[in-house]
């Protein structure tokens, strides 16, 4: 996939070229406004990650201007601001998905998937792992063409984990992806064992040992 | 506390007690005055009576007593002269009359004789009487009309004050309306709005910097925090780190949380103030506190009970809505304890959420405060509570707490 990176903060734009490399995907990157129209008018990109407090103009100019060449893209805004009509304007400008800094860059990468799912280009409601495949429309797991009987939750975190195959993934990381603001509610994790454990029985009961434990109290999905 | 008085009520009633006193102090003054003046009046024409009865006498001519005003009598001894009030029969008035006398000794042609003559009192005392009377009734009147000509006047005088102290009571530090203040030809007053207005402006505008601020200070500390995220999910792919290493991050992703939810509370406290949320709608409470209940119940909380006989609507934005239901449990949540026991209970339009505590808290009236906690070693933002009460502010919800029976109880009265 080909990804464009707007965003002023070249620490941050760096660390989220680097995180979506690692699937093989190409990463382009814009620093500023100016960068960032002249991409998006002279190439196609798969999903687009748009800041909107760009340093010398604002992303939803950029968003009007894909809306106005009809360009069918992803775009994912990323925004220190917290604001509902924020973000509404940007759905209304034809975003796909919205996200607040700061924000786990597996998160990030679980959102830039689902809307490559939704999309045209390579657009697919099935997600394929070996022999797990998942509907995302009617929200079900199959492994081996055989229906897997999983909780909302179980669902979620094996779409998260298959979205971040190969990523280190700590409970912090999951809890904040399951459960948003609520899961500084426990000050340990421990029922995020519950949830992770009952999916990874489940999947090793047909077989599939994907699910591991990564230094000592993270995850990892992986093949062997 | 002291009584206080209206500056009206204050002023007539100091105008009033001043007028009475002068009244009466005056009344007396003029009682005495008068009577001393009618008593020498009848004493000199007792004294010039006396005087034409010795006259007469000397002069050999027959003086007739002429009981009770002339009574002429021979006596041995001459006695004192006595001037004195005396009660005697008045045959003509055939009853008991006030009588001035005045009784002399005088000897004429070597024979004493006691002269008394008297003057009937009665006629000055009623003329006492009519003269204070009318005193007092002209000096009433022109009081009183005085009193309301001055109150008139006070009310008028003061109108100015009195309508920019309303002005002042209706100020809200938040509110970008203007004070509608009343100038006025008083120097005093005119000085006070100038100082009213300098005030509350700059009031205003310390109160929308101090706000600005800490929403751009939580604003801008957002690019940072995402960088340090961004940069922590990288280290745990791309680096070989120990377990230990490994921990430690996870610990810094945690602060990191806590920072971004702190950021957002903050944010959502100002947009609160701000007015940001215009949208009201009915909301389903007892359908909200379900879905919470079920949400919370994934998360290995499953010991909150529900007792609610009817759906409870309250009309409020959707997103507060959620927002308070969801502090209030959360609140609950984290301070349970070991009795691991919430119950929520919804009324007509009460809802009380309680939660086991060992003990009453030690300063439940700093409760909705930000930033305070009771005990350290919970981690919150400490926001939670304030924002519970800042959203029961804005639409008028009678928030409260109590501690009964090892129970810490939060009730909304919608």
């Amino acid at each position: 996939m080909k990804y464009l990176i707007a965003e002023d903060e070249i620490d941050l734009q760096q660390s989220i070229v680097t995180y979506l490399q690692r699937d093989g995907n190409l990463c382009e990157v814009a620093s500023n406004f100016e960068e960032a129209s002249e991409k998006v008018a002279l190439y196609d990109y798969d999903v687009i990650i748009l800041d909107i407090n760009l340093v010398s103009g604002s992303g939803l100019d950029i968003l009007k201007s894909l809306k106005k060449e009809h360009k069918d893209v992803g775009v994912i805004i990323i925004s220190a601001n917290n604001s509902l009509t924020d973000k509404l304007e940007g759905l209304d400008l034809g975003a796909d998905d919205y996200i607040t800094k700061p924000f786990h860059l597996a998160e990030l990468n679980a959102r830039i998937n689902a809307v490559l799912r939704r999309g045209k280009y390579g657009g697919n409601e099935l997600i394929e792992f070996n022999e797990i495949k998942i509907d995302t429309r009617s929200r079900t797991a199959y492994i081996n063409d055989r229906a897997m009987a999983l909780t909302k939750k179980e669902y979620d975190l094996l779409v998260f984990f298959v979205a971040n195959k190969g990523r280190v993934l700590s409970k912090e990381i999951i809890a904040e992806h399951l459960w948003g603001d609520d899961s500084d509610l426990l000050d340990n994790f421990d029922f995020i064992y519950v949830h992770i454990n009952n999916l990874r029985k489940k999947l090793t009961a047909a077989g599939a040992k994907y699910i591991k434990t990564a230094y000592g109290s993270g995850y990892k999905f992986i093949e062997d | 506390m002291e009584k206080k008085t209206t500056l009206l009520r204050k002023t007539s009633k100091a105008f009033l007690l001043t007028g009475l006193l002068l009244t009466i102090l005056s009344s007396i003054a003029l009682y005495f005055y008068t009577k001393k003046l009618l008593q020498d009046q009848v004493e000199e024409s007792l004294y010039s009576t006396e005087a034409r009865v010795v006259d007469a006498l000397k002069n050999d001519k027959v003086v007739y007593s002429l009981p009770p005003v002339t009574e002429i009598r021979k006596v041995n001894n001459i006695g004192k002269e006595t001037l004195k009030d005396t009660i005697i029969y008045d045959p003509s008035q055939d009853e008991m009359e006030g009588f001035r006398e005045l009784a002399t000794y005088e000897k004429i042609d070597g024979q004493i004789y006691q002269i008394t003559v008297r003057n009937l009192v009665v006629e000055s005392g009623d003329i006492l009487i009519a003269i204070v009377l009318s005193y007092i009734i002209i000096f009433v009147l022109a009081f009183v009309f005085l009193f309301f000509f001055n109150t008139n006047r006070n009310v008028k005088l003061w109108n100015p004050f009195f309508k920019n102290l309303e002005q002042m009571k209706k100020f809200s530090i938040s509110s970008n309306e203007e004070l509608q203040l009343v100038d006025s030809d008083v120097l005093e007053f005119s000085e006070l709005r100038e100082e009213i207005h300098l005030l509350t402006t700059k009031v205003r505008n310390d109160y929308q910097n101090l706000k600005q601020f800490t929403e751009d200070v939580s604003h801008e500390m957002q690019t940072p925090l995402a960088i340090i995220q961004a940069k922590i999910d990288n280290i745990i792919n791309e680096h070989s780190i120990n377990d230990k290493q490994f921990e430690q991050v996870s610990s810094i992703q945690k602060d990191i949380q806590r920072l971004k939810q702190l950021n957002q509370r903050i944010t959502l406290l100002t947009k609160i103030d701000n007015n940001q949320f215009i949208k009201i709608e009915e909301v389903n409470l007892t359908k909200l506190l379900k879905e919470k209940i079920e949400n919370f119940k994934e998360m290995e909380i499953d010991y909150i009970s529900l007792h609610s006989k009817t759906d409870l609507i309250v009309s409020m934005d959707f997103y507060l809505a959620d927002i308070l239901i969801n502090n209030l449990i959360s609140n609950a949540i984290k301070h349970s304890g070991p009795e691991k026991m919430i119950s929520i209970t919804v009324g007509n339009n009460t809802l009380v959420i309680s939660n086991y505590g060992q003990q009453a808290l030690i300063h439940p009236e700093k409760l909705f405060l930000r930033f305070y906690r009771e005990a350290n070693s919970m981690k919150s933002t400490g926001l939670g509570l304030a924002i519970v009460k800042k959203i029961c502010d804005l639409y008028k919800f009678d928030l409260s707490y109590s501690f009964e029976d090892q129970q810490h109880s939060f009730s909304i009265i919608f």
